[in-house]
């Protein structure tokens, strides 16, 4: 780096930026890209089709359901994010990284964690909390990356040559700052080993910071830094001058204030404090027009320049994106409007919603970032934009078949859900009706999706060619004054003059996401009466708590909820509305948020030992027609009886009052129910006693209890008609 | 690098008077009031939210608790009517159904809704087998078994159907088991339960 002296006394300064780092994170996404998207068509197809689970463990759905969300969200979309906000960022403050070195840990580090993801969540390693599954360790290690990039990141700030930040850089730093808070507050767990540890938190209060932290995933990890990314690329692709930057203040306030606040939309109708819901729809709805300034600030700043949409790849995906993006933010509200949300929470409508985000914003804007970033890192012209057409348009119709098909199972099926005739009975009883009547739903979905993988391939292909018949990397150099008292503005606005002070800048996204965070958990935390306790909810025995962990481990939650809302159709259907104080020993918590299967609430008692052992072993020969998997390694497995002195012990350091005695008793206690069950099953269905140290007989001891404890209780208090 | 871009930023005539005087990687900003729609909608959101969340936590807005239970007047209302007209057995309905030509109706209730824990042609499988001599709650009467199937049995895990079936899918059911009665099925389940001899 060297530096001449300007007549004024002005430095100007010659350097480099470090695209290298870029490259590396161009070529990830795209690998993870594909690979997420295999996943997902994988997973799509086994809901058609219950046999493609294999049979074996790691292939079934509830293991590679969380391989495909983590590594969509984190590999695929938190790559392309690193690319993305390495070149701009550098380019924006006119500054190399920070750190070479940093850099190459963060990308490196992050490759790790992905490696590690796809090998221990198909092992069955999870924390059980959807999006957070990775288990301790793991978790650690993401908070070590993710410190080493903000280090990265606003080191960089630090050695700037332009003095005010870019509203890009502002989206960039509420991202950072806000993941860390995320990450940090709802992973926090006792471990029991290396590979498996107990959420601090249980029931309605882990509900509540899960979907804190699952809702602003979404927020500042699949929203907030792709909004800054179109912030960039989409002026530059398109050479205009960005629409409005009031609008660019008021929408980026506005969206990191609110957003935070909406995550117990999430959770309407369940035993989350009434208060803490109607929260969260409130500030759902007021989101819908700060998310909308985004999409106008970008389209509008399209204006005069449409025909380059038409013929442009990089800025036809970015449009595409946005218009995907203002209609999935017009149906978030919608959802979180209570009546509607009746009809489409535990639905197929909700992965649509989800996948008309992930696949029409962050896909398609990452295919437009992705063919800028290749041309340019690799001095090319786009290898065929014939191929990026026909890509645009099996990415365009997959997502649409993905998007229609689950509004129609979604809807239909709940309509079927909630029917009730005119004596007062479901009209359709039986759950597996209404699994039926949408698998062919689940063909349209996977086909759509097939359609949607193979737009990527098409992707990479032309990616891969362009960069090949790229005219080689070049290292330019630039020149730049060094920051000095000349590039402050006289008379500038008070938002201009913090646009001056990133530190303060960051502080202040910290201070909005921390009110609506600290409102809506704090009082979950610190207050007795958050939940009323029952003295009929006792802890697990030793053996449930074992069958719990198989519960967890084989993802049971991604297809049942376990909460019964208080609607007149599902009391008929499964049982007593759920209470607050039934989940105060569930460490973590397992609602789930889909029901493939029915829920399971009170399934406890529901059925016999030997329905769930046949269950369990072949559903479709107990259900005819169902599509759960088959789980014919519990029959194998021996349990870990040896495992549970020291998990009664973490429950207890958690706050769960098991005596001293009956953690002391813990292995005895559970081979004898263990043994019971067995005797129970051998006298009804000729079941070998030798059965009673298998893995399938503690799940069913957690299923039969399951919601008992109160649901057992007669009708309590409802005589007051 | 940049340069070249900023020569080639394209601004309508309209706007030039809105450009600021940013510049970030030859990225300019114009300054376009919020579009009033926008502002509108903007501040109608944050006011449906305040008067919204008013409404459910102080100004007496339904619990959830409360809508649940106006919801199960109405259907414990209609059940127990219901219940009325068809908790007693009835004979002559058997008698109605219990015909050649009405079999395989009677074979598809069961096939639905019995089927998983009886097994194919009553043999048994996590239930009783329903092809012996032996019956295990009832006296294997139409009677007797409609009291079972309409009432469960809980201990033995069998779900009180009349909360779930119509009174003719019961009386279809029992039709098709009535029809399974001393077939004694080759692979059926080992007998469970008292002999009756009729």
């Amino acid at each position: 780096m060297s530096a001449n002296v300007h007549p004024l006394g002005r430095k100007l300064e010659t350097f480099s930026y470090d695209d290298k780092i870029v490259r590396y994170f161009v070529i990830a996404t795209v690998i993870w890209g594909a690979v997420a998207m295999l996943l997902g068509i994988t997973i799509a197809f086994q809901m058609a089709e219950y046999r493609l689970n294999l049979g074996l463990p790691w292939t079934t759905f509830g293991r590679l359901r969380p391989l495909h969300t983590n590594a969509a969200i984190f590999a695929f979309c938190g790559n392309a994010i690193f690319a993305g906000i390495y070149y701009s960022t550098q380019r924006l403050l006119k500054a190399r990284l920070y750190n070479d070195f940093l850099s190459k840990v963060h990308f490196w580090g992050w490759q790790l964690i992905i490696v590690l993801a796809a090998i221990t969540l198909p092992l069955g390693l999870t924390s059980g909390k959807e999006y957070a599954e990775l288990e301790w360790p793991i978790d650690i290690l993401i908070t070590v990356i993710w410190v080493a990039f903000a280090v990265n990141f606003f080191g960089t700030i630090i050695k700037r040559r332009e003095r005010h930040i870019y509203v890009a850089i502002w989206f960039y730093i509420a991202t950072i700052v806000t993941v860390a808070v995320l990450h940090i507050v709802n992973s926090l767990a006792i471990p029991v080993s290396i590979t498996k540890s107990y959420s601090m938190y249980s029931g309605v209060q882990d509900a509540l910071v899960q979907w804190w932290y699952g809702h602003n995933a979404v927020a500042f990890f699949l929203t907030t830094p792709f909004l800054g990314l179109m912030y960039y690329f989409i002026p530059k692709a398109a050479n205009r001058p960005v629409y409005s930057y009031r609008l660019s203040i008021i929408h980026f306030w506005s969206l990191v204030f609110i957003y935070i606040w909406a995550g117990p939309h999430h959770l309407l109708y369940s035993t989350l404090p009434e208060w803490a819901q109607t929260l969260g729809m409130a500030f759902s709805v007021a989101l819908w027009m700060p998310s909308w300034g985004g999409m106008i600030n970008g389209l509008m700043t399209l204006r005069g320049v449409w025909h380059k949409v038409r013929t442009e790849p990089t800025l036809r995906f970015m449009a595409t994106a946005l218009t995907f993006y203002g209609m999935s933010t017009f149906e978030g509200p919608l959802l979180s409007i209570k009546s509607v949300n009746a009809i489409a929470h535990f639905t197929d409508w909700i992965p649509g919603h989800v996948h008309s985000g992930t696949i029409g914003w962050n896909y398609m804007i990452t295919a437009g970032i992705l063919y800028y970033l290749v041309s340019k890192l690799w001095n090319a012209e786009i290898y065929s934009k014939k191929i990026a057409n026909i890509q645009f348009w099996a990415a365009t119709i997959g997502l649409v078949l993905y998007i229609i098909s689950m509004w129609v199972a979604g809807i239909t099926q709940s309509l079927m859900w909630r029917a009730i005739d005119e004596t007062g009975k479901l009209v359709y009883p039986n759950f597996i009706e209404t699994v039926v009547r949408i698998v062919p739903m689940y063909w349209v979905r996977a086909i759509g999706g097939t359609l949607v993988f193979l737009s990527f391939l098409l992707m990479a292909y032309n990616l891969y060619k362009t960069a090949k018949n790229g005219k080689g990397v070049t290292d330019e150099t630039f020149e730049a004054y060094a920051l000095d008292e000349s590039s402050v503005e006289k008379d500038a606005s008070q938002h201009r003059k913090l646009e001056g002070m990133p530190t303060l800048f960051a502080v202040l996204s910290l201070i909005a996401i921390l009110i609506g965070s600290a409102i809506e958990i704090v009082p979950s935390i610190l207050s007795h009466q958050y939940i009323e306790k029952m003295d009929e909810v006792r802890p697990y025995s030793s053996l449930e708590l074992i069958g719990r962990d198989v519960y967890v481990r084989e993802g049971c939650y991604l297809c049942h909820s376990q909460t019964v809302r208080p609607m007149a159709h599902e009391v008929l259907r499964y049982g007593k509305a759920s209470e607050a104080a039934e989940f105060v020993y569930d460490h973590p918590f397992q609602w789930g948020s889909k029901r493939t299967g029915p829920d399971l609430a009170r399934v406890g008692g529901k059925y016999s030992n030997l329905w769930h052992y046949r269950h369990f072993a072949k559903p479709q020969e107990v259900t005819a027609g169902s599509i759960m998997p088959r789980y014919s390694w519990l029959f194998e497995n021996k349990i870990d009886f040896n495992s549970i002195p020291k998990k009664m012990s973490v429950m207890k350091m958690l706050g769960v009052p098991y005596s001293k005695e009956e953690i002391d008793s813990g292995i005895k206690d559970a081979k004898l129910q263990a043994q019971e069950i067995t005797e129970d099953l051998s006298k009804t269905g000729s079941i070998s006693p030798e059965m009673q140290n298998k893995e399938v007989i503690a799940l069913i001891a957690y299923i039969q209890r399951i919601g008992i404890d109160y649901g057992s209780i007669e009708e309590p208090l409802e005589e007051d008609e | 690098m940049s340069s070249d871009n900023k020569n080639k930023l394209q601004i309508e005539e309209d706007e030039k008077h809105l450009l600021l005087d940013h510049n970030y990687d030859g990225i300019q900003e114009l300054n376009h009031p919020l579009p009033s729609w926008w502002n509108a909608m903007f501040y109608a959101g944050i006011i449906f939210g305040i008067c919204y969340w008013a409404y459910y936590s102080f100004l007496g807005g339904k619990t959830l608790r409360d809508e649940l239970a106006v919801e199960m007047t109405v259907v414990k209302q209609a059940q127990a009517e219901y219940k009325l007209l068809t908790e007693a057995y009835k004979p002559e309905v058997f008698e109605q159904f219990n015909k050649p030509e009405n079999m395989e109706q009677a074979l598809a209730v069961f096939t639905d809704n019995c089927l998983q824990c009886h097994a194919e042609n009553g043999r048994g499988d996590v239930g009783p087998n329903l092809t012996d001599d032996y019956w295990l709650v009832s006296q294997g009467t139409p009677e007797t078994n409609y009291k079972v199937v309409y009432y469960g049995s809980e201990e033995n895990g069998m779900p009180a159907w009349g909360e779930v079936l119509s009174s003719e899918e019961i009386y279809q059911a029992l039709v098709y088991v009535n029809s399974l009665k001393n077939t004694f099925h080759p692979e059926g389940k080992e007998p469970q339960g008292e002999k009756i001899s009729e």
